[in-house]
């Protein structure tokens, strides 16, 4: 089936640590949102409304995907069973909306897995651009060049006084969301966090957890973005979010340094247990396993660790999430068992790490 | 009762969740219950209740409750009325826009940091059909006072270029579609 090959539990390669600042910043996505003029929005419109649109969203990118150097694989979203549907939310390539298949839908991946377009999500249109690291601007130069590409063969809602029209008014204007995924745990330490994250959203930004709820922001994985999106330019809004993301980056850095300066024997202590569970527990729960992938995380940073990659947090704590724990397993799984399948897939990924960095020791071919 | 989900222990919480105004109970056990809790997605989820922003600012009155009968302002396009809208929080259709557009001003200023207009990217298509619009308007001004100011033959000048890229308008739209 298409759709295997975005199933495999396989890092992709926004998932991959590359260029500056990745011991903080993990990851970048843009989306844009989008509707077409001639048809009501998904709040409105009829299910044939909705099979039009998917045709002619689909039409365009499978025959003209290749202008903008893109393959893409189509998915028709009630075509997929509901624990694949989950695997493609886990994996970030869709939304928890548009894989409760309300209406017509489907999703468009492309072969790197870094550009997906959802169509018939609360907008008729929503494309993604994912790229690893920090790289603002990158993601957003590949997700306009697919929003050209669609705008010459479709007529999008636009206008003059309001710019992009969407169903939600707090994406009006130029539909874009930008963010960027941080790993803050020095200032979730300091509890520093706690005071930054008003500070931002006076700001038209806002940062919150991206796993878990409330406050508590598991693996201390944080996500800032902009929240307007009216009367200011992409690029202004763009400048903006690298700005603060910036600083937030230079204040946790600051942080690390100070718990290193004052508990450096604390510290480690901490990390070293993290490693402990993480290579040799057998059960294991969501929580902790965030945290001790934190922690390690950390120490990979802080190059108290040294045989470990450290795109390790980054994509586990993609696939130690429920539907990936019972797709490798392939059975269904009740809350215990899924901390004894978790469990096994942190000590198999170490083992792993330490035979692959034990062999590099060992001789430099290959 | 035993748990909806693992179907093992017995259920201890009753998990409500609404979710496209739909509203959901599940009977789930203390272990079932964190888990649903914990590993919530924060995938895109709005950076605000955006309806119940929407009602504090514009309270919806109930017909039943608010004996004066207020116009009720409905697109006609999609049939959503004004009160649709800010109990939802979302827009039937693109002619919601223009249907709604007297409060939106005061919406987009408190939701966008008092931001009300648009000045990022413009779709190709628009943008030549919102130049040409611009100039017809320009010259318009300039053809009033030019009538003003009895200048006739400047004035039929200015409504033959109106003509013209009146024209091309028209022209632009059929090749748009």
């Amino acid at each position: 089936m298409a759709i295997d090959r975005f199933l495999e539990p396989k890092a992709s390669s926004w998932m991959a640590n590359a260029g500056d600042n990745t011991d903080i910043a993990m990851s970048t996505r843009i989306r844009l949102a989008r509707n077409l003029n001639d048809f009501k929005f998904p709040y409105a419109f009829t299910e044939d409304e909705a099979l039009k649109v998917d045709k002619a969203i689909s039409s365009v990118l499978l025959d003209r995907g290749e202008e903008v150097n893109q393959e893409f694989t189509h998915i028709d979203i009630h075509e997929v069973s509901s624990l694949h549907r989950e695997l493609l939310v886990e994996k970030h390539l869709i939304s928890p909306y548009l894989a409760a298949g309300i209406h017509a839908g489907s999703v468009l991946i492309s072969k790197n897995e870094e550009l997906s377009i959802m169509i018939n999500e609360e907008d008729h249109l929503r494309i993604q651009s994912l790229q690893s690291g920090f790289h603002l601007q990158e993601a957003y130069k590949v997700a306009n060049e697919l929003d050209s590409l669609l705008e010459e063969n479709l007529q999008y809602a636009f206008h003059e006084k309001f710019g992009y029209l969407t169903s939600c008014p707090t994406n009006t204007g130029t539909g874009m969301r930008a963010s960027v995924m941080l790993h803050l745990p020095a200032l979730t330490m300091s509890q520093q966090i706690t005071r930054i994250i008003p500070a931002i959203s006076r700001l038209g930004m806002v940062v919150r957890g991206i796993y878990g709820e409330g406050s508590e922001a598991l693996g201390n994985v944080y996500q800032i973005s902009n929240q307007l999106t009216l009367g200011k330019s992409e690029y202004e809004i763009l400048q903006d979010l690298q700005n603060m993301t910036e600083q937030i980056i230079e204040q946790e850095r600051r942080a690390r340094q100070a718990i290193v300066d004052n508990s450096p024997l604390k510290l480690e202590d901490r990390i070293y247990r993290s490693l402990g569970i993480l290579t040799y527990s057998r059960l294991l729960t969501t929580e902790e396993a965030a945290k001790c992938l934190s922690d390690v995380r950390l120490g990979i940073d802080l190059k108290l660790i040294e045989n470990i990659d450290m795109s390790i947090l980054n994509e586990l704590m993609i696939f130690m999430q429920p539907a990936f724990l019972q797709h490798y397993s392939k059975k269904p799984l009740s809350p215990g068992e899924r901390d004894i399948a978790r469990a096994k897939l942190f000590r198999e990924r170490l083992k792993e790490e330490h035979k692959i960095n034990g062999d590099k020791e060992g001789e430099d071919s290959v | 009762m035993i748990c909806n989900q693992c179907g093992e222990r017995p259920a201890s919480v009753l998990v409500k969740q609404k979710r496209n105004g739909q509203l959901t109970e599940r009977h789930l056990c203390h272990v079932c219950a964190a888990e649903n809790h914990n590993l919530n997605l924060a995938f895109e989820q709005d950076p605000l209740a955006i309806h119940q922003l929407l009602s504090n600012w514009f309270p919806v009155h109930s017909p039943s409750v608010n004996p004066v009968k207020k116009e009720v302002t409905v697109c006609p396009s999609c049939g959503f009325t004004f009160n649709n809208f800010l109990k939802l929080g979302k827009f039937g259709c693109a002619t919601c826009y223009e249907a709604f557009e007297s409060n939106l001003e005061e919406i987009f200023k408190r939701l966008h940091n008092g931001n009300k207009e648009h000045t990022g990217k413009i779709p190709a298509f628009y943008g030549s059909t919102l130049k040409i619009k611009k100039e017809i308007e320009e010259l318009r001004k300039q053809l009033k006072i030019s009538i003003e100011e009895e200048e006739f033959e400047e004035a039929a000048k200015l409504r033959d270029q109106v003509r013209e890229l009146n024209k091309q308008l028209e022209g632009g739209a059929d090749h748009g579609d």
